[in-house]
């Protein structure tokens, strides 16, 4: 199967759906002739011009509330925020508005919309360009969120935010972008809430999000060699979230981890932590641990940026540790 | 800033070191200057004094009193008043991230207790912990988890413990074995054999009173005791080894007549003297005055040379506690009577109190071995590399003895029998024999060592 990198895999759904669906259009700041921050639209506006490819101002509160206005009457707006951090100028429309309005009309009016953007820790982008939100965007009723780690992923996940009626925050980590993988030529989508189990063992679990998948992965397969076999989990989706697939897991290793770049209070490891305490507490051996970035906001220097994310010896000992519980 | 304590290197060839005891608990308090610990190298007890002040904690993995420890390897901490010992920080000072509990919203990030310092709250409830999956298997297979033993860290009992019992369980049933939990911990703590209870009481439930009776029947019998050689034994092994693989001994005895050595040492005595050399300081002043006569005798192996050893150090072979001890009695010729018998009688001390310090061990040219105290008469004493020969001492015993035949003279006389033991690789059997006599000639008219 031909490899390509996940940003290539998330626009080729993009443009897969755009052909089959003429109500589907994107908004965002150089999306259009310049084909995007990160390339997410590019060579779409050669084909679909300036009406699918919309350049806008830099107004998110006015280009999300108008799309959130085309949802609602027909249209299938793509948001792309370049770094999601933006969307936070535009949190009234997206809790308040985008949220509610499926249920204000008891379903007669539908809010087909894509919200996307890069997120994470990497690169030296600074406090205003590290965030990814997802758990406050899970929190609230109304919204999906995806979090893809793998190409595959992103074209598959993009496929199904693409083809739904609801609002979907679609959160790609900018460390992942030029990653390759397999994905396939033709047409496929994963539905929401169904986690992947991307390595399957039986002395503990580690339920991993995003960037943290591919360094779990690596050390899961280190450990390997000296016996201990992982159970590696990705969620791939957070709001829904396939807690069965976890519980699951945890049934069979009685051990769980949760290691997620972003922070650690009111988090989703503590959401996943805490649905596992209430259903699968006769299944656990050791107590669930969490493994977090640091509860600050991110530094610039490179030197600190690594300091407040989980590193592989982090992640190590907090495999380790959990298996001497 | 907690201060390490580690094994000190004390010599140029120490390696390793048994930690022989604390002198200070952990907890205490410590001064520089105080003794905290005492290390055993190389046959020497040495103490250890504290260069800096502070509380002394020592780590619950530290190494055991009585093993043996790698130079430079942590033993301890000295922590401030108020400090938290640094051993279960250590790991967390590293970690650049959290495993949570992460710190409340709104501390400072540098306040962020990274996960392995966190100390869980011991559970509410008495008795041992246990996991919640531990004790639903524990009903899924029919054991009584509170007797278990926990593998988890701080003791809780998790699956792996309850499917050992399991599996230990099945095995009681597999040789017929039908024991309570008790009884097979009090089994194993008696050291009674599994295999043997089932025999013996094949069918029956075993319970803690037969398992007790079994344990009595069997105290009459002391164990084998085994423990960890000192490093005292490790080092005679080694060497007695070494003696016995290479040298060539032979060993000469000779009667000799030691009733004027005995009279001298009467008289030294009644002098008044405060100290009054022994049978061995009597002994190693006339050897050492006979060496210096047959410099054959003191010499050395190196390779395809010999060496004639310029200096006469006469090590002197102490039992002491600790095992053998052969401290080195230096220039032995050139010390008067008193001045060897002093420094003898400090080495001997030093040995049996176990603080001999390595420059007084080391670099002999000769050994003395003085069994007679043990009414031995003769022995074949093991000569100490790379020296050339050793004499053994046997008892001063007054007997019958002919001293004119043709006279038909006897007399009682204080008997002695020497046992002078040389490696052949260097020395004949004529030269140490004169060596020998030599020596024989200064026991009979000890008053010969005045000369000259």
């Amino acid at each position: 199967m031909r490899e390509i990198t996940y940003t290539e895999a998330a626009r080729e759904a993009l443009a897969e759906q755009m052909a089959i669906d003429p109500s589907i259009f994107v908004v965002g700041e150089g999306i259009g002739e310049r084909g995007g921050n990160f390339n997410t639209t590019l060579g779409l506006y050669e084909q679909y011009g300036p009406m699918r490819l919309r350049d806008t101002p830099i107004v998110e509160r006015g280009f999300v509330g108008m799309c959130a206005g085309a949802a609602m009457t027909g249209g299938r707006p793509v948001v792309d925020f370049m770094f999601i951090d933006f969307i936070l100028d535009s949190m009234g429309e997206l809790l308040n508005q985008i949220s509610k309005v499926q249920y204000m009309s008891s379903g007669r009016i539908k809010m087909p919309i894509v919200l996307r953007g890069c997120i994470g820790i990497g690169g030296a982008a600074a406090t205003h360009h590290s965030g990814s939100y997802y758990s406050i965007f899970a929190h609230i009723p109304g919204l999906r969120v995806a979090l893809p780690s793998t190409p595959y992923d992103a074209k598959g996940l993009m496929k199904t935010a693409l083809t739904g009626d609801d609002p979907v925050l679609f959160l790609e980590h900018k460390l992942l972008l030029n990653r390759r993988g397999r994905v396939p030529e033709e047409a496929y989508s994963i539905p929401f809430g169904q986690a992947a189990v991307v390595r399957s063992g039986s002395d503990a679990t580690v339920v991993a999000l995003t960037v943290m998948l591919p360094k779990a992965l690596a050390i899961c397969e280190d450990l390997a060699r000296e016996g201990i076999e992982i159970e590696v989990i990705d969620p791939r989706t957070v709001a829904p979230l396939d807690i069965d697939r976890i519980l699951e897991s945890v049934h069979k290793t009685g051990r769980l981890l949760i290691v997620d770049e972003t922070f650690g209070p009111c988090g989703i490891g503590a959401e996943i932590s805490a649905l596992v305490m209430e259903n699968g507490f006769d299944d656990l051996d050791a107590p669930i641990a969490r493994l977090n970035g640091l509860h600050t906001p991110t530094p610039y220097s490179p030197t600190l940026e690594n300091a407040v994310t989980p590193d592989q010896a982090a992640i190590t000992r907090a495999i380790r540790d959990l298996l001497a519980e | 800033m907690a201060i390490e304590i580690v094994m000190p290197k004390l010599g140029w060839t120490m390696e390793e070191g048994v930690l022989d005891e604390w002198v200070k608990n952990d907890g205490e308090q410590v001064q520089p200057g105080d003794i905290i610990f005492v290390v055993e190298s190389d046959k020497a007890l040495q103490e250890i004094e504290a260069f800096d002040s502070g509380i002394l904690r020592i780590p619950p993995d530290a190494p055991p009193v009585g093993s043996t420890v790698k130079i430079g390897e942590l033993l301890a901490y000295l922590v401030q008043p108020g400090e938290a010992p640094p051993f279960e920080l250590k790991a967390a000072d590293e970690a650049p991230a959290t495993t949570t509990p992460a710190k409340p919203p709104g501390t400072p990030a540098s306040e962020a207790q990274p996960a392995s310092t966190k100390q869980r709250r011991p559970s509410r409830k008495g008795g041992p912990a246990a996991s919640p999956r531990a004790k639903r298997i524990a009903a899924e297979l029919n054991i009584d988890w509170t007797t278990l033993t926990g593998s988890g860290r701080s003791g809780r009992i998790v699956e792996r413990d309850v499917r050992a019992a399991a599996a230990t369980a099945q095995a009681d049933d597999e040789k017929d074995l039908r024991i309570t939990p008790l009884a097979r911990r009090v089994a194993l703590d008696a050291g009674l054999d599994l295999d043997e209870l089932a025999a013996r009481f094949a069918g029956a439930r075993v319970t803690r009173a037969d398992v007790e009776k079994l344990a009595a029947e069997r105290q009459a019998v002391p164990e084998d005791k085994r423990s960890t050689m000192t490093s005292v034994r490790r080092v005679t092994r080694d060497r007695m080894v070494e003696s016995a693989r290479t040298t060539a001994p032979v060993t000469l005895s000779s009667e000799v007549d030691a009733t004027e050595l005995l009279q001298l040492r009467r008289k030294l005595k009644a002098d008044g003297a405060d100290i009054v050399p022994t049978y061995t300081d009597l002994l190693a002043k006339l050897v050492a005055k006979a060496l210096r006569e047959h410099p054959a005798l003191n010499a050395a192996i190196a390779g395809d040379e010999i060496v004639l050893r310029g200096a006469i150090n006469i090590a002197i072979a102490v039992d002491s506690e600790r095992g053998l001890l052969a401290p080195v009695l230096r220039n032995a010729d050139l010390l008067s009577l008193l001045e060897l018998a002093t420094a003898s009688a400090e080495l001997v001390d030093h040995a049996r109190g176990g603080a001999l310090k390595p420059e007084q061990l080391g670099d002999a040219t000769f050994t003395i071995s003085n069994l007679g105290m043990y009414d031995i008469d003769v022995f074949t004493p093991v000569i100490s590399l790379p020296q050339a020969a050793v004499l053994g001492i046997g008892r001063i015993r007054p007997r019958h003895v002919v001293i004119d035949a043709e006279a038909e003279r006897s007399a009682i006389r204080h008997m002695m029998t020497l046992s002078l033991t040389f490696d052949h690789r260097l020395v004949d059997g004529a030269p140490a024999a004169r060596f020998l006599q030599r020596v024989k000639q200064y026991v009979e008219t000890p008053y010969l060592w005045l000369v000259n």
